[in-house]
Formats: structure tokens, sequence, C-alpha cells
């Protein structure tokens, strides 16, 4: 297979890079690009840790062919904090709430609730469960994450 | 200097008496300000950011790629291998076969009878049978392809009671019975003949997969000097070290474990990293060249370990009152095809034993007898998941207390006040419980916050067309702290520098719950430094003493006291040469937050770094090494009579359940969970496992399933393999209940596996209570629960 060129903004940068027809766009995020935030748990659109948003739409970015972002603005887990210094609200209340353990989900998490903020300022306990159901977490129970993101939404207003 | 005097007046003054040596890690709850808060795990910012990486995200230009031809049967011979075409392709660098392993070819946490490379036989569908490194991962998979190998394929035996049978396949020359134990007390006949009412059951539950969310993902780099480099997440880097040494032929110091960042363990990665450990070292030996080797999710499900399944017989009898006469159990528990963690580690290690010495519950019975056998299968094999053989035998002990009490007209609740223990009880193998025994307090604490008295009331139909129904259960659990064998001590060592920044080292591992948090905590308290002060490093045998596996709920109590007693050794010097400096006797003086200050004058003080300077330039030692073994364990092999563990935990858990009678779907819809765990480190982390491990038992419950059809996994992806989502989980109300352990870090017990023991059961127990369908054969998936109900319609016709 010959590389093609894709062109697309990652978290807010122009990228334009070889890849194969058939790369995911999760492979050039953490491969070609060198961003591995976003993780593999499954490859197969299950467990959500590889949830970037696509061009605001949050995305299982283990299923969707790289090219299908051509154009697109994609935005990763280390597109969230503004600097090294200044944190998203949904990361500072993950962090103070507990809702991180392990930390593998956490990335795919914390792009699903970007994505209900950005939707919904004043979501309630279903919305919240609702939104992050396709992001599996062994560690937490997922109490503290929904509550984090409640709070996020609070700290928002 | 104003700054100080302000810092001064905020100091609590406080006396330490002097206590034995039984007494020396518990000190009066006033005397804390580091250990017992609720810090924001040290980890958290990295995580939140994405910056943090696990093994999966470091790059590896220049790595070559494992991958690992596996058995496609469950028992077969191995005729020939043919690897030559496999050699020959493009970007091809070895492919290995049983003879290419350079030491012992086996490998296992306790008997190495797990093959590296499978030379004469398999045993089990993913067996290993040839290793490939090539320059790609795609080369490397599809070389697999291209490895002929001929196989004569042996009759299997699936089941632990048939692999019993005289004529059973036979799976490892020793026979497919790898461990019988036995428990004795007292006299069950005579316990039986004296009870009114006698009930037997039978329970099963099925292999369960840990699905933890990082696959599983190893690095071996070979280095200049002959070591071996090895890079993974892992609960054990010994374990995993004392095994590639031997796999490789080489001393123990010529193998290096480094430990990377672990997505999740619950167990799973004591084994597996052994596994890919020993395949990827050889391989990097092998080549010269360092070498990834990485596990797609249905390659971890196919090849690592499992929750082991169990038929569990259970015979118990009591007096018309509640009092219980007498428990007989007998566990036929699965092994699979390897030994894994299953065998006996003398006393009581080993997660058969453990599951013996748990199995009557957490009751005072005068007889009791449990007979447990370990058998050999065709399976993958069973090792540690999260409760280490007692999260099975609960759900026996607390389904059948809870049918026993049915038959008596006895509560739930009352049959467990009657028999749990209490302080001075005697456990059934003899043990007597002469501390921190909190039991009956969760159940008080739980049943208050649950409201159980109440609810009991309002049981029954709450819809208009009666498809739905309500109920409550209650579940009860003791867990144990530490592994109960002789060699489970474990080291710690604490370095102070001239700026008062402190070096930890421990061998203990962070999985996700919060050990870098929490040991730091300790240690920080100890030298009275605040917790931003203390940097852990990272799990690396060649620098961090010998610290045993990060497993049994042992790390914060373990590894806490030998940190406390190297933090003491340092301190010593600290305060000697602060002694000097104040011209304050040093039994006068207390370190808290960064200051050292006379307890009877706190306006004399200096910063502990400038204490530490002071040693730092008077050559006074600021290395403090700490090693702590939990009192002896014991266990008679042939009465299971002695003190197998030296504390527990203990819960309650209560659970409401709504049951939908015409589809058996079932709807938790409140839960409260309370604790005994003897002191509270960082009380947010401890909720932080008993929601997390309350979600795992609720998947125990109700939908998790290996399903294997004559030696093949059927669900093999988490499409598949369902776990909760926070759909499933309701909200969860913990009790956190401090009944302190003397030989604890400040009163503190295990708190990790303890949380997904009674959930299940609680569950369970709900669920019948709810529609009358006892769920004795795991999952309580709508089908379980239909044909439960189905049975109990016709048992009321």
């Amino acid at each position: 297979m010959d590389y093609v060129e894709l062109s697309f903004k990652l978290n807010d940068q122009d990228i334009s890079i070889e890849v194969l027809p058939d790369a995911l766009l999760v492979d050039v995020i953490r491969e070609n690009v060198g961003l591995t935030g976003t993780k593999i748990g499954c490859r197969a659109g299950e467990c959500g840790a590889c949830t970037i948003l696509l061009d605001g739409v949050p995305v299982n970015a283990c299923l969707l062919p790289a090219l299908k972002a051509t154009g697109c603005s994609v935005v990763t887990i280390e597109g969230l904090a503004k600097g090294d210094e200044q944190l998203d609200v949904i990361q500072e209340s993950f962090m103070n709430e507990g809702a991180v353990q392990c930390g593998f989900c956490t990335p795919g998490m914390i792009m699903n609730a970007k994505d209900l903020l950005n939707r919904e300022p004043d979501p309630s306990e279903h919305d919240i469960k609702h939104a992050i159901s396709g992001v599996l977490c062994r560690c937490t129970g997922y109490n503290k994450i929904v509550h984090a993101i409640k709070t996020a939404s609070q700290a928002k207003k | 200097m104003k700054e100080d005097t302000k810092a001064k007046k905020e100091v609590r003054v406080m006396t330490k008496e002097k206590v034995d040596i039984q007494e020396m890690f518990s000190v009066p709850e006033a005397d804390l300000s580091v250990a017992g808060q609720s810090i924001v795990r040290t980890d958290a910012r990295q995580k939140v950011t994405g910056a943090l990486k696990f093994c999966g995200d470091f790059a590896v230009d220049g790595y070559l790629h494992g991958k690992i031809l596996r058995s496609p049967h469950p028992h077969a011979l191995i005729k020939s291998i043919d690897t030559k075409k496999a050699e020959s392709m493009p970007g091809v660098v070895a492919v290995l076969t049983a003879e290419d392993v350079p030491g012992r070819n086996g490998f296992g946490p306790i008997i190495p009878d797990q093959p590296v490379i499978c030379g004469d036989k398999v045993r089990f569908v993913g067996d290993g049978v040839a290793l490939v490194a090539a320059e790609t991962e795609l080369a490397a998979q599809q070389a697999l392809e291209h490895i002929k190998v001929e196989y004569e394929i042996l009759p299997a035996v699936f089941d632990p009671l048939e692999a019993l049978e005289q004529d059973a396949p036979q799976i490892h020359e020793g026979g497919n019975l790898l461990s019988k134990n036995k428990l004795r007390k007292g006299d069950v006949e005579k316990g039986f003949a004296e009870a009114d009412v006698v009930i037997q059951r039978v329970y099963r539950v099925p292999f369960l997969d840990h699905a933890y969310m990082e696959p599983d993902v190893v690095l071996a780099v070979p280095q200049p000097d002959g070591t071996m480099l090895v890079e993974g997440p892992m609960q054990a880097p010994f374990t995993t070290r004392r095994n590639i040494n031997e796999v490789l032929g080489v001393p123990i110091n010529k193998v290096r474990v480094r430990q990377v960042t672990m997505g999740g363990g619950f167990g799973g990665k004591e084994d597996s990293p052994i596994d890919l450990g020993c395949r990827a070292a050889v391989l990097a030996r092998h080549t010269g060249k360092p070498v990834r080797l990485a596990l797609e999710r249905e390659e971890v499900m196919l090849q690592t370990c499992k929750r082991h399944p169990m038929v569990m017989h259970v015979k118990i009898g009591a007096k018309n009152d509640g009092t219980l006469m007498a428990f007989e159990g007998v566990i036929y528990d699965e092994q699979g095809a390897y030994a894994s963690l299953g065998p006996l580690i003398p006393p009581a290690g080993g997660s058969h034993v453990h599951s013996m010495v748990m199995m009557p519950g957490p009751y005072e019975i005068p007889n009791a007898k449990v007979d447990a056998y370990l058998c050999y299968t065709n399976h993958p094999y069973g090792g540690a998941m999260r409760g280490f053989g007692a999260p099975q035998v609960h759900i026996a002990h607390e389904q059948a207390i809870d049918e026993l009490a049915e038959k008596l007209g006895i509560s739930p609740l009352d049959i467990r006040r009657i028999n749990g223990f209490r302080l001075g009880s005697a456990t059934a193998t003899g043990q007597v419980l002469d501390q921190s025994v909190g039991l009956q307090d969760t159940l008080e604490a739980c049943a208050e916050a649950f409201n159980w008295d109440q609810k009991y009331k309002e049981t029954g139909f709450i819809d208009e067309s009666k498809t739905k129904r309500k109920g409550i259960g209650v579940g009860m659990g003791w867990y144990r702290t530490s592994i109960g064998i002789s060699g489970d001590g474990c080291g710690a060592n604490v370095h102070v520098h001239e700026d008062g920044s402190v070096l930890l080292f421990t061998g203990i591992t962070e999985m996700g719950q919060g050990s870098y948090t929490v040991l730091p905590q300790i240690c920080a308290e100890e030298l009275g430094v605040n917790l931003e002060d203390i940097k852990y490093v990272v799990p690396d045998t060649d620098i961090v003493p010998e610290s045993g596996p990060t497993v049994g709920s042992r790390s914060t109590t373990v590894a806490g006291n030998a940190i406390i007693m190297a933090a003491k050794q340092v301190k010593e010097s600290i305060l000697d040469a602060a002694s000097e400096m104040l011209n304050v006797p040093v039994d006068r003086l207390e370190s808290r937050n960064r200051l050292i200050f006379d307890r009877d004058n706190p306006v004399v003080s200096i910063l502990f770094q400038d204490a530490a300077m002071k040693c730092y330039k008077t050559g006074r030692r600021l290395i403090g090494q700490g090693w702590w073994t939990p009192p002896k364990s014991s266990l008679d092999p042939e009465t299971g009579q002695g003190s197998p563990y030296h504390v527990y935990t203990f819960s309650t858990h209560m659970a409401e359940t709504i049951v939908d009678i015409e589809t058996g779907e079932v709807e938790i819809t409140d839960f409260v969970a309370a604790f005994d765990i003897g002191r509270a480190i960082n009380p947010k982390l401890v909720e932080g496992q008993i929601e997390g491990g309350v979600a795992m038992g609720l998947g125990y419950a109700l939908m998790e399933n290996v399903v294997i059809e004559k030696g093949y996994i059927q669900n093999l992806g988490l499409e598949n393999y369902l776990i909760p989502t926070s759909l499933d989980v309701p909200n969860i109300k913990s009790i956190i209940l401090e009944v302190k352990n003397k030989y604890g870090p400040y009163g503190a017990k295990g708190i990790g596996e303890m949380p997904n023991i009674p959930a299940t059961p609680a569950i369970l127990n709900a669920i019948a209570n709810t529609c009358g369908a006892r769920v004795r054969s795991l999952p309580a998936d709508p089908e379980g629960v239909f044909w439960a109900l189905r049975e109990a319609g016709e048992q009321s016709e």
C-alpha cells in the first residue's frame, strides 16, 4: 500500500502527515504524532479508553480510519489543559474528587465528560451516567467519576 | 521568622507514651497530621492530563516485536514443529521452540509447571508452542501462520470432578489432584445430631476474567553487562525476577525487573508478567535485541489467569434459636491447566487453602469440617483475583446462612448477630480473635444507614401490573491482611537528604489502589514532614529492597510498618542533631509538618531541613532501613487448625434490588457497605477501593462469566465478556469503621480485596428476598434468575 497524506487539526495545531490508507486514527495519534494520552484497551470500540473529540463529537479512535479525520478538528486529552498550569475544570475535578485510580480509562472518561458539559452545562445524574456508559472502568465503580463530572458542571457556572 | 512562629501555634502538642513492640505502630488519633487525611493522590495530575506513560505508551524504536504461537487444542501431544518457512520470512529475526529456552523451561509463582515454550505437550487452548521475534508486529503475526505444528490430540477433561475419576486423562505427571486440604474442628456428626434444622446446598461459580483495562505488555532489554532488564506493569516484581533468572539460567542479580505504572491488576498481574516476562526475556536473550511483547485484548483473555471456578457443597445446621452447631463443606476447586497461585505455600499460602480456611464464614461454629480438592483440567488456569479464593466461598456460606435462617424463621440479620464473630471468638481453624474485631459494628452501622428494618417490611410488588418486585439482602465477610506464608517479610528504605527532601524505596507497586500516595503518607507522618517532601521511588529490583508481592491486601500494613521502622531509624539522627541545636533533650522533641520543636515549649523549634543539614555535616546517619514480618502464621496440614493470618478486615453489605419477574432482569437500587479496616490512612482512597470493589462484586453476581465450550473460550472480548458499566452500578454508601489493629501502621488493616467479597452474596440474597429466586449457579443474569424463579415456583406449588 502507498502512503497518502492526511491533514487535520490536532489540539488546535495543523498536522499533515503521511499515513497508510488503512491506518486507524488512534495509531496515528499515538505513534505518528506521539501523543499517548489516548489509550488502547480493546481495539473493538468496547472500552472507550481511546475516546477523542472529532469536530466536537466523542468517537472511539480505535474504530476510525485516520483518513476520516481529513480536514477535521481532533481534540485529545492532551488538548484540554491550557499550557502546563491551567487544567480544564473537569481534570481538576477528577483529581480532587478521587475519580482517578489506575488512570487507564481516565482520558476516555474526561473526553466524554467534556462533550457532555459542552452540550449540557447542567446535567442530571442520569445524563452523566449515560454519557460515560461507553467507557469501561474496572477500578472506581463509577461513583466518584459521576460525582466529579457533577462537581465540574457546578464549578463551570 | 514570623512565619515560623505562626506555624508553631498551629502545631498540636501531644505526648507519645512509651509503647511495647506490639503497639509500636499505634498512636492516638490526635497525633496524625498526614496519615489519616484524604490527600489527593500523588499521580492524579499526570493521569488526568494524559502525561503519565503506561508501558504500552513507551516509544520502542529499535525493538523487536514478540508474538506467541498458541495451541489450538485443549490437550495434545506435539509430534513435530517446522519453523523453517516462518524463519525465512522478511523481517523475522527468530522463531524459538522448547529447546531454545536457555535454562528451566517452566515458570509459575508457586510451582514452575507451565512451559515457557511447550515441548512435548499442550494442556489448554492458549498454551505457547513457539515464540517469534520480528521487526514489526505484523511480520511477527504473519510468521505465526507459517509455523507448522503436528499434534496428536489427547482426550481432555473440563470438569474438576471428572478430573478426579480414575480413568480421567492425566494432565500432569503427578495426577490431576494438585492439592487436597482438610479442616477439622470438633465433631460435625455430633453437631448435626444436636441441630434442630440442617440444610444441604450446592453452589457453583464460573471462571471470571479480571478485565483490567490495560492489556498486558512487557519490554525485555539486554544490558551491556549481561543483565536482562524487564519492564512492565507488575504486582510481583520479585516473583517475576526469580522466574526469569531460572528460565535464563543466570543468577538473580543478572535480572533487573522494573515496574511501570499499572492500568489495573486485581491479582491478574501477579501472574501474567511472569509469563510474558519469561518469554520476552528468552526472545531478547536469543536475539540480543530489545523485545516488546504486548497482548491484544483477546490474547489477554485467552492466555492469562482467571478467578477459580468452584463447585461448593455446604451442609449447615443450627438450633431453633439460631445457634450454629455444625458446618460441613466440600470444595471442588478447578485449577485449570497450570498450578499458578492455587497450591499450598506452607503454612497457609496459596488460594486453595485460603478458600478452605474462609469457607465456614465469619461465624463461631463449634464443629466444622471442610474437604478441599484442587484439580487440574484442560481449561485456562485459575490465579489470584481480588479475594484469592474468598469471594467464591462467601457466595456459598452467605447464601447458605440465609437459606438456613429462612427455614428457622429468623431474620437474616439476627442469625448473623447470634453467630457472627466478636472479640474473643474462635474461627473454624481455632484461631481466637483477640483484637480488632469490628464485624458486629459493621452490621449495625450498615443496617442503620440502609434503614434495613423499614425496608424489610416493604418488600413485594411495586407496580400495578405486578411484574416488578422489590427486596433486600445482606452479605457479611472477612478477609485477611497479608498472605499466610512464613516468608511474608517486607523491606523499606528511607533516605533523607540535607535539604529535608526524602526518597522512599519499597517494592510495593501501584496498580490504581494508591500505594504511591498512602505509603508516602505514612513515611511523611513518621518523619514529621509533608507529603510533597517524599518521592516514592518506582520499584526496581536493582534498587528497592525485597518487599514481597503487592497482593493479599498487605501493602499498607506490611510495607507501612517497614516504612515506619526505617523512618524511625533516620529520625533518631534528626532528633539527635536537633537536640544539640536546640539544647533540648531528645525525649522532649517532636517532629511535625517540617518542624522540630520542644513539646514542653513549642516556641523552641527548628526546621526539619536544618536538622537534616546538621546530620549531613556531622556525619550522622540519614539512611533508614526497615524490615517487618507479620506474626508467625500456622496451620496444621492434617486438621487445618491454627492461626493462618494475623488479622482480618470485616464487612457487611446490604443491597436493595428490583427484579422484573417476567424477564429476570435485576436492578440494584440501593447499596450500603460498612467496613472495619482498623484505620483509614487515606479515607478517600479507601472509599475508592470500596466503590470499585462493590462494582466488581456486582459483576460477579449479575453478569460475569467466561463461557468455555470444550476448552474454547466463547467470549474473548469485552463485547461478550460483560463487566458493569456506569448504568449498572448504583450509588454506593461507604461506611468506614476503625477498630484499631495493634499490628498495623496507626492501626490499619487491609482494604483492597474485602469490598468485592460480600457484595456478591448481598445481591444474591436480595434477589432471593425480592422474588424467591435462589440463584445457586452464577451468574444471576436474566436467564439465571428466570430459571431460579421457575424452580422456586415449582417448589411452592
